[in-house]
């Protein structure tokens, strides 16, 4: 079930990315409407990091093509903000919290400018919004994973941009900051942004997304959670493996189908 | 006799002048794991050398500089592609990509030999202390003073401003590159120039001390820092002033035992950094008696 949009704030045209001749996304489809919290689901290998990189130009894609705003991603750089996974650098690295964040501004700075005291501000306004701004002064090689993450998203939050893409932002979190964390989204999807949050957790996922997007190489479903949570599409999404089948299927069953009700 | 005399001034001067541009140049390739293409690049230079010695005819030319800083950016890309295209470990494709390009030097100088007056010695170790004989002569025949004082002034120049400017970008792709490229910022080409300077850098400075030894110096007082300091700009303090520590003891311990002072700086430097680990091992010790540091924490 691939539902289209009119007017998509993010269009995926027969997009493919191979990494050395084996495809590991094959021709997606799909366009998001604006200011809804979106989630991708499917299971580890199903390319779900990889889409966002190459929404993101940090893969190149072998066909297809991908417009955001309408528009190509050079032209709307400063509109899209992202949030890496937390294993992807070295948090041994000699800098604060606060020098991490402001780094989220560096895009509208341009080359050669310092952030001077409006980015200072608002990096802290940031950090207050995720609860960290007691830490901004700490050096990140003292963190925990959770207060990693919550820097991440902070620096993402000072892009101010209109568009997230989020690569597993809650991965390694407990489960207070992932409660917190999903509010701020919430927060930010009511005023009008739009978040796109790669996944892996089936049953907390149909709790926070409006928009869930499966994914296993192929594009099994994009559309509002109501219309494509269902058994046959979560049994396509995360086929063979059968442990987790079976919790999927009790999943649903406990919901009868219904996974508002909860 | 170990009193300051000009000579003895001079020749530190220029070597710690060498020592904080490497140093600077260092804090950016270790945070970028790349310390050791550092290592590669300044190696790889010497078929630059040689060719643009060939061509310009004197080691002073301007070619030696740009041939040395195009063999410095073609053994990064070399190294690059290996890694990324052909699928090579980096250590591999470092180790491929330099000694290559450094045979290739040899074969060139030997098969010029008698073409060109450059000494395969002087290109490896460098003598700086010879420094205070090699004045620059203005055509008007006025003497300014030891040219290689001169060249390490202008890069260290060089070396600072390109931080100065830069800082901001080479501070995040040397944290998270992508996302550097996420914001627009040109990665890549801030990649290759702090590549360029550093092949720069080494060509400035091989006379004084070396294509081998200007590794050291790229590699250890960095190091040596990182042990003691956790914030970018005390990393930076701490390593100009290891550099500056370093050429002044290793130019009174190498007059003291009559011996090379680019090869004393450098010892000295292993064991500053080789002190500064083992001080620290101690210092968690004291701390957390005999627990290990983890252990300590969780219990």
């Amino acid at each position: 079930m691939i539902q289209q949009v009119e007017n998509p704030i993010l269009e995926i045209h027969d997009l493919t990315v191979s990494y050395d001749q084996s495809p590991v996304l094959w021709n997606v489809d799909l366009s998001l409407p604006e200011g809804k919290l979106i989630g991708i689901l499917g299971p580890n290998g199903a390319g779900k990091s990889t889409l966002i990189k190459a929404i993101m130009g940090l893969v190149q894609a072998s066909g297809g093509y991908v417009k955001i705003f309408n528009k190509d991603l050079e032209q709307v750089r400063n509109r899209i903000s992202y949030v890496p996974q937390r294993e992807s650098v070295d948090w041994n690295f000699p800098a604060s919290v606060l020098d991490v964040v402001l780094m989220g501004t560096y895009g509208k700075l341009g080359l050669f400018k310092r952030p001077g005291k409006k980015e200072k501000e608002l990096a802290h306004n940031c950090l207050e919004k995720v609860g960290m701004n007691a830490f901004a002064s700490r050096q990140i090689s003292e963190l925990s994973g959770g207060q990693q993450q919550r820097v991440f998203i902070a620096r993402a939050l000072a892009q101010e941009a209109d568009l997230y893409l989020m690569d597993e932002p809650f991965a390694g979190v407990d489960m207070a900051t992932e409660t917190a964390i999903f509010q701020l989204l919430q927060e930010m999807s009511k005023e009008g942004k739009t978040i796109v949050v790669v996944h892996h957790d089936i049953h907390s996922a149909m709790s926070y997304f409006e928009w869930i997007i499966m994914l296993n190489l192929h594009l099994v479903a994009s559309g509002p959670k109501q219309e494509v949570v269902s058994e046959e599409l979560l049994r396509k999404t995360y086929g063979g493996k059968l442990n987790l089948l079976t919790k999927v299927t009790d999943l649903i069953r406990k919901k009868e189908f219904n996974p508002l009700k909860n | 006799m170990m009193t300051i005399d000009t000579n003895a001034f001079l020749i530190i001067f220029t070597a710690s002048l060498i020592a904080i541009s490497c140093g600077l140049l260092g804090v950016f390739m270790m945070l970028r794991k790349m310390s050791m293409t550092g290592d590669a690049i300044s190696h790889a230079v010497l078929p630059g050398i040689v060719i643009g010695f060939f061509i310009s005819g004197t080691q002073r030319g301007i070619e030696v500089i740009i041939g040395a800083g195009l063999l410095g950016i073609l053994a990064t890309l070399i190294i690059d592609w290996l890694r990324k295209k052909a699928k090579v470990q980096l250590d591999a494709s470092i180790g491929i990509t330099f000694t290559l390009l450094f045979a290739i030097g040899i074969i060139l100088i030997n098969m010029l030999a008698y073409k060109v007056d450059l000494d395969q010695e002087c290109v490896l170790y460098g003598e700086i202390a010879y420094l205070p004989i090699d004045l620059w002569i203005t055509k008007s025949g006025f003497s300014m003073g030891p040219r290689i004082t001169w060249l390490a002034i202008l890069n260290l120049l060089l070396v600072i401003t390109f931080i100065w400017l830069l800082f901001k970008e080479l501070k995040l792709t040397s944290f998270d590159e992508s996302f550097g490229i996420v914001l627009g910022i040109p990665a890549g080409a801030i990649n290759l120039a702090l590549m360029s300077m550093v092949s720069y850098t080494t060509v400035s400075s091989f006379e004084a001390v070396g294509a081998i030894l200007v590794v050291a110096l790229l590699v250890v007082p960095p190091a040596t820092a990182f042990l003691w300091t956790k914030q970018i700009k005390s990393l930076i303090k701490l390593t100009i002033g290891i550099g500056i520590g370093i050429s002044v003891i290793g130019y009174y311990l190498a007059f003291w035992l009559d011996s090379s002072i680019a090869g004393m700086m450098v010892s000295v430097a292993g064991f500053v950094f080789l002190t500064s680990a083992v001080l620290k091992s101690k210092k968690s010790k004291f701390k957390f008696g005999t627990q290990s540091k983890e252990e300590a924490f969780s219990s």
